[in-house]
Order: C-alpha cells, then sequence, then structure tokens
C-alpha cells in the first residue's frame, strides 16, 4: 500500500513538473509579442508537410476537459482521416488577448482551417475576421462565436441539455411543488443556454402554477462552496419547503445535496450534467441525485474532425453531420448538434459504462485515484 | 487588543478626559468599533429585508459559511501585519482540501490526512517565506507565482474529473457536526474565567512594573460585552443544533493566534517588523526568522481553511481556490482595520471582517439578489468600512493615542 502511495506521488510529482512547464510556456507566450503560441506544434501528427489546422481551446481553470479530452481526441480522429495532418495546439489559459494571438499566430504558420472554442463568445468576433482576411475558414467548437460570420459550429445541443434537465423535473415533481434552480455561471453562455432550455419547459408549468419557481440563482465561476452556500439560504428563504433542484451540473447536484442532507430532505429529483463519477455515484450508491446528463465529448471532436477534414478537401459535409443551424446574431450558422443522453440509475450500465467513459470501479470509489 | 509597540503608557491629558465616548472607545481599547458597527447596520438591514436573517438556523449557516475566509483571513492578517501580501491562500488552501480528499479517497487514516493537508499548507508556506525572505523576491511575486503554480498541482491532485469527494464521516464531521450543548456552555464559562484571570493578571503585573492601571470601566465594559457576545452566540446557536464544530476550529484558531500576537515575543516581533524593520533588525531582532515563521504560520492556516471548506462541501474541487475566496479573505483582514502597511492591526480584526464579508454574502444569497447587485453591494461595503476605519484611525492620531 505504502509502496503504491509512493509510485502515486511519484507521478504527480511529474505531472507537477509538466503542469509547471505549462504554465512557464504559456506565460512566455502571452509576453512575447510575436506569439509563439505554437508550443503544441509538437503534437504535430506527422513530420511531412501537409494540410495544418489549428485546435484552439479556451482555458484550463474550470475543466479539465479541454486538455485532458478534446485535445487527445481530436488528434486522434484527425490523424485517422489524413495520417499527414498537422495540428496546431494551444490553450488560452482564460485570456481573450491570448487568444486572439495564438490565432494570428497559427495563420501566420500555415494553418488552412480553425477550430476554435473562444474564451467569450461574445468578444470573439476579431478571430474570425482575422481569418476571413486570411481566407481560413473558422469552426466554432463547443461555444459558438457570437455576431460574425461564422462558417460551421460544433457542440452539444445545450438547449437541449436544459430542456432535458426541466422534462425531468416536469415528471417528478409533485403538483404544486417548489423547485430551486441552480444555473451556473452567468458568464458562461452554455450556461444560458442550459438555463434557455430549462425555462422553455418549465416555465408554462410555472405560469399555470403547477410548479412554483422558489429560487434561482447564477453560480460565479461554477464555485461549488458558493452553491452550496445559495442552497442553504433558498432552503432557509423557503423555510425548507423545496420540492426539486434543478442544477445545471453534477458539481452543484453534489453542493445542493450536501445543504438538502444538513435539513434531512430526501427523495426529491435533483439533476445534473456531466456524468462525472461522484454524480454516478449519487445516482447509483446514494440515491440522492436522480439524473445526469451525458455528453459524450469524443462524439464532439470526432465531428469537429470530420467536419474540418471535408471542409479542407472541398467536400460539402453531409446533411447526416451538420443538422441545424443556430443563429448567432450575424448569420445562421450550419450547425452539427450532438444529442445530449439522459443517464439514470437503470441506463448507467448502457451508456457510460458502455462506452468506457468510466468504470464501475470508479463509481463506487470517485474518490481513489485509480 | 491591538498591541502598539511604544505606547503602554495612558496619556492622561486634560484634552483626552474631556473628549466624547466615541473618541474614548476607539482610543483605547476597542479599536474595533467601527467594523463593529458596520456589522450591526448590516443585519438590521438585512434582517429589515428579510426576516429570517436573525433567526439561530441561518446565523448557524452562517458561522459554517464564514469559517473558511476566516480562517485565511487570519492567517492574511499575519502577513499584512509584516508589511508584506499573500496572495496565494486561496490556491494553499485548495491545496490542503485536495490532499485531505485524495488521501483519505485512497483509505489513510482520517487523522493522518487532516494533518497531511494542514501540513501541506506549512510546507507550501515555509517554501515561499523562504523565497520572499531568503532570496528577496517581492512577497506580491512570489505569491502569486505561486497561486498559479499551487493551481496546477491542484489539477494534478485532484485530476481529471475535476471534484473528488469526501465520503469519510470523520472529515465531514468537521463542518458537519455540533458540539453538545453543554460541552459549549463548559467552553464558554473556561473562556470566561480565563478572561477575568487574564485581566486581573495584567492588573498585578501593571501594578509591579509601576505603570498606572487600565481604567477599571473599560476593563469591565470589555469583559461584559465579550461575555455578552459569546453567552448571546452560544444561546442562539444551541437553540438551533448547536455551535458548529467548524466555528469552534475558527474561535480556537483565532484565541491562539491572537495570543501569540499580544503575549509571546515572536507576535511582538511581527508587531516590530512590519513597523519598521531597519529598527527591528537594529534592536536585534531575528527578522528573516520572523517572515519565514509568518509565511509558514500564514500557510499553515489556510490548508486549515481548506480542510473546512472541504469538509462543508463533502468534496475537493478545482474550482475552489479561485479568486473569489482570495478576495473574500484579503477584505476579511482589511475590513477589520489591519493596514496594508504593516505593523497595524488584530488577529480579532480579522474575525470582524469575515462576519462582515460572510453576513453580506449570506444576506444576498438569501435575497436571492442577482449576482451583479451582490458584487456592487460587497464592493461599496469593503469600501466604506475601510474609508471609516481611515478615518476614525485619524481622528486617534489627533487624540495623540
Amino acid at each position: 500500500m505504502a509502496k503504491k502511495t509512493w509510485k502515486k506521488s511519484a507521478t504527480w510529482m511529474a505531472a507537477a513538473a509538466v503542469v509547471t512547464g505549462i504554465v512557464a510556456g504559456c506565460g512566455t507566450s502571452s509576453t512575447n509579442s510575436q506569439g509563439s503560441t505554437s508550443t503544441g506544434a509538437a503534437s504535430a501528427v506527422n513530420a511531412h508537410p501537409s494540410v495544418k489546422i489549428a485546435f484552439l481551446m479556451p482555458e484550463t481553470n474550470t475543466s479539465p476537459r479541454w486538455e485532458y479530452d478534446d485535445r487527445p481526441d481530436f488528434i486522434a480522429a484527425m490523424k485517422k482521416l489524413d495520417p499527414n495532418a498537422q495540428v496546431i495546439y494551444a490553450n488560452a489559459q482564460g485570456s481573450e488577448a491570448t487568444q486572439l494571438q495564438q490565432v494570428e499566430s497559427a495563420i501566420t504558420e500555415g494553418a488552412k482551417l480553425l477550430v476554435v472554442a473562444p474564451v467569450n463568445g461574445f468578444a470573439a468576433t476579431t478571430i474570425v475576421t482575422e481569418a476571413a482576411k486570411a481566407h481560413v475558414p473558422v469552426i466554432s467548437y463547443d461555444r459558438l462565436i457570437q455576431n460574425a460570420k461564422v462558417d460551421y459550429y460544433v457542440s452539444f445541443n445545450n438547449v437541449e441539455v436544459g430542456k432535458l434537465q426541466g422534462e425531468y423535473i416536469a415528471q417528478h415533481t409533485k403538483k404544486g411543488g417548489t423547485v430551486v434552480m441552480l444555473d451556473g455561471a452567468e458568464t458562461d453562455p452554455n450556461a444560458k443556454q442550459f438555463a434557455q432550455g430549462a425555462h422553455e419547459v418549465l416555465d408554462p408549468l410555472f405560469k399555470s402554477g403547477k410548479l412554483k419557481l422558489g429560487y434561482e440563482q447564477y453560480t460565479p465561476n461554477w464555485d461549488s462552496q458558493q452553491a452550496l452556500t445559495e442552497m442553504q439560504q433558498a432552503l432557509t428563504r423557503l423555510h425548507n419547503h423545496v420540492n426539486a433542484v434543478l442544477a445545471a451540473n453534477d458539481n452543484l447536484a453534489g453542493a445542493a445535496i450536501q445543504a438538502l442532507e444538513q435539513q434531512h430532505i430526501k427523495g426529491i429529483p435533483v439533476t445534473g450534467q456531466d456524468a462525472t463519477d461522484a454524480g454516478l455515484h449519487r445516482i447509483y450508491y446514494d440515491g440522492t441525485q436522480s439524473m445526469t446528463v451525458y455528453k459524450p465529448i469524443y462524439e464532439e471532436a470526432d465531428a469537429a474532425a470530420q467536419l474540418a477534414y471535408d471542409v479542407i478537401t472541398g467536400k460539402k459535409p453531409p446533411a447526416s453531420l451538420v443538422n441545424g443551424t443556430v443563429n448567432n446574431g450575424a448569420t445562421n450558422v450550419p450547425s452539427v448538434l450532438l444529442q445530449p443522453i439522459v443517464v439514470t440509475k437503470s441506463n448507467i450500465a448502457s451508456t457510460v459504462i458502455k462506452d468506457g467513459f468510466t468504470t464501475w470501479a470508479r463509481i463506487k470509489n470517485p474518490a481513489e485515484q485509480q | 487588543m491591538t498591541v502598539n509597540i511604544g505606547q503602554a503608557k495612558q496619556t492622561q491629558t486634560p484634552a483626552a478626559r474631556s473628549t466624547s465616548v466615541f473618541d474614548r472607545l476607539i482610543g483605547g481599547e476597542f479599536q474595533q468599533l467601527p467594523v463593529f458597527l458596520s456589522l450591526v447596520l448590516i443585519w438590521i438591514v438585512f434582517e429589515i429585508l428579510n426576516n429570517s436573517f436573525l433567526t439561530s438556523r441561518n446565523l448557524s449557516n452562517l458561522v459554517l459559511q464564514m469559517a473558511e475566509y476566516g480562517l485565511l483571513g487570519v492567517g492574511e492578517t499575519l502577513i499584512l501585519l509584516l508589511g508584506e501580501i499573500d496572495l496565494s491562500i486561496a490556491a494553499v488552501s485548495a491545496i490542503g482540501g485536495a490532499i485531505l480528499a485524495v488521501l483519505a479517497g485512497n483509505g489513510v487514516n482520517p487523522y493522518v490526512a487532516i494533518i497531511a493537508g494542514a501540513l501541506s499548507g506549512t510546507v507550501l508556506g515555509l517554501f515561499q517565506g523562504f523565497w520572499v525572505t531568503v532570496l528577496r523576491v517581492p512577497s506580491f511575486i512570489v505569491t502569486l507565482a505561486g497561486s498559479l503554480a499551487f493551481l496546477g498541482l491542484l489539477f494534478v491532485l485532484i485530476g481529471q474529473e475535476g471534484t473528488v469527494p469526501i465520503m469519510n464521516n470523520t472529515i465531514n464531521a468537521i463542518a458537519g457536526n455540533y458540539l453538545p450543548d453543554w460541552l459549549s456552555w463548559v467552553l464558554v464559562a473556561v473562556a470566561l474565567l480565563l478572561m477575568v484571570w487574564t485581566a486581573v493578571r495584567d492588573r498585578a503585573k501593571r501594578h509591579q512594573l509601576g505603570l498606572p492601571p487600565k481604567s477599571a470601566a473599560s476593563t469591565w465594559t470589555k469583559l461584559i460585552l465579550s461575555a455578552a457576545v459569546m453567552i448571546g452566540a452560544t444561546v442562539l446557536l444551541n437553540a438551533y443544533q448547536g455551535v458548529p464544530i467548524a466555528g469552534l476550529v475558527l474561535i480556537v484558531f483565532v484565541v491562539l493566534l491572537a495570543w501569540i500576537c499580544q503575549s509571546t515575543g515572536f507576535g511582538r516581533h511581527i508587531y516590530a517588523v512590519g513597523g519598521n524593520a531597519e529598527a527591528a533588525r537594529r534592536a536585534g531582532i531575528n527578522v528573516k526568522g520572523v517572515r519565514i515563521m509568518v509565511f509558514t504560520l500564514a500557510g499553515t492556516m489556510a490548508a486549515i481553511g481548506g480542510i473546512v471548506g472541504a469538509s462543508r462541501l463533502g468534496a475537493a474541487s478545482t474550482a475552489s481556490g479561485g479568486s473569489d475566496l482570495l478576495m473574500d479573505s484579503i477584505a476579511a483582514a482589511v475590513i477589520g482595520g489591519t493596514s496594508l502597511f504593516g505593523g497595524y492591526g488584530s488577529v480579532w480584526n480579522a474575525l470582524l471582517g469575515a462576519l462582515v464579508i460572510g453576513s453580506i454574502e449570506n444576506g444576498m444569497a438569501l435575497l436571492n439578489a442577482p449576482t451583479s447587485t451582490k458584487y456592487l453591494v460587497e464592493g461599496a461595503i469593503l469600501l466604506l468600512a475601510v474609508t471609516f476605519d481611515t478615518f476614525t484611525r485619524m481622528r486617534r492620531k489627533q487624540l495623540g493615542r
């Protein structure tokens, strides 16, 4: 046991060194006016100069997915389609200015297409105009760039995520029950779309009096500590008359459940999203959380790679792939909208387990690092 | 309560005797009066807006909600007393919580996990203190760099899930359990006896040293007020579920550090170094040692805060340790009236400051106020409280205190 722990700490140390390296690298790139941000070019798939695609991600602070999932999944999918393709990877670490610089240097390096998850969807218009000047198409990835002529958009249907959560609440809450909504970070355009979807389903019920909206709050930075405070205060304000909690993701759900347990409130529907191990544990073992919404990230990365490949090779992407449009204020952006999946106790095996997204062992003990 | 080197002698000029009650209070024993008044005002406003605010249940919530940044604020106060700043405390607290959660999740004994979590803060604090003191890099830079690097470390510790749940009952009890009523009363009684004993001993000591005694009135006011606050809080909290263990942890550390600052040589050296490092060095104080020690203490306090926070949430998360926690903790220290330029302030101020910040967050969430309003009000109150404190300090100077 002790030996195992030591081995683990050694792994941590090594990884810490890597992370420090990444942070340091980011530091130089943001101060360097020439923007030598293509440190990620190390991830080039093949040495032969071929088609170059830039994969530009927004941050690492609130979600590790960009580094751990999207990046390897996209590179793998691209390699499958064209073994000679080169992927320039860069992460803006939450800075809009850094991201613009990364876009510019990717174009300078000869990127023929940009796949961008914007730091701020509302402040990324310049990215598209810069790319248009160089005749480089832009695929908006996961977050939609607003008010600009974006070529394509690939994402899970965020409004649909909110709708699925809203529908679950509508079907499982007792008549006349009071709902608390924890919507996530106000600065995240996705959070607004989740809330929009949930409201589309629930607002008619609130209006007709079938359900009551008791409390609704955004949580800055998706910070679960703050969400816990909000839930405690919601319960105080409503004198514990709460019959359902629509939490935008699993972390918020965890915080809400912590507050509910302090007041010994059990058996009410609580939604979530992301199919985290902790969330799945609460669904399967504790029964404190009712559902989570699962978005297989590899599907998103695969779709973006397929789309990028089609655009670069001059093919028209099939209608089975580009299945909708989303208006971003400037145009109707042709979009790949992937369908999120509701996971409850009954279909864990046929979804997240079957996809290899997680394992039963990790769900059983999410705190243990495998 | 605040120790001011070289100010042992109470001025007894005719001008001082004829001043108003307010002047006497802020000039003498109760320098926290401005913050205290702000707090009372905030409570009254929130109680008017929602009558659930001053219930024992909500005050119990408040204690749990403020415990983490109270603990961080106390550590930050020590750093501010030196005239330095620590921007890494939020990140260090997240590390403390993460180490706790990961160890507990891998089946390590919970007490070992708690100690390891706290020690992680000690190590990080020592490291930064060394860098600031021996390598002479400004603390602003060292701790800014630290806050980035520690966040990186946090991601490594927590892994790609972004959250590590804590399923150990012992650990979750820190912020989930309450003291039995009888125990809380025993503790209050012991605390009161200690205070009376200290006051009596202090009087005897002053007599022995030939110093004029402090006025009996001010000693008694202080005692009666403290007793009223302690008994009142205990009655209220016991009316709900009892005194939260996290609240006790906070109080114990505040008292411990206040005692260190007021009554030990090391504590007085902190003030001396913060007031004038060169003078302190010439007086033979080990300035480097004091600095390193203070950074180490602040790191430890941050990690302990992180442990309480993780226990409250029942999880450690990569979203912890963000800028809100850092700002709240520094604000708690500063609202209390601790100077950013060193040498002036008290650990007790941080407790009051944390109460102010905690009350605003608690009240705003209770009112279901939008984030915009919350930030606006918090900013305004921070500015007003510190302005108020600046004015009273100027008044104090005019009074020759």
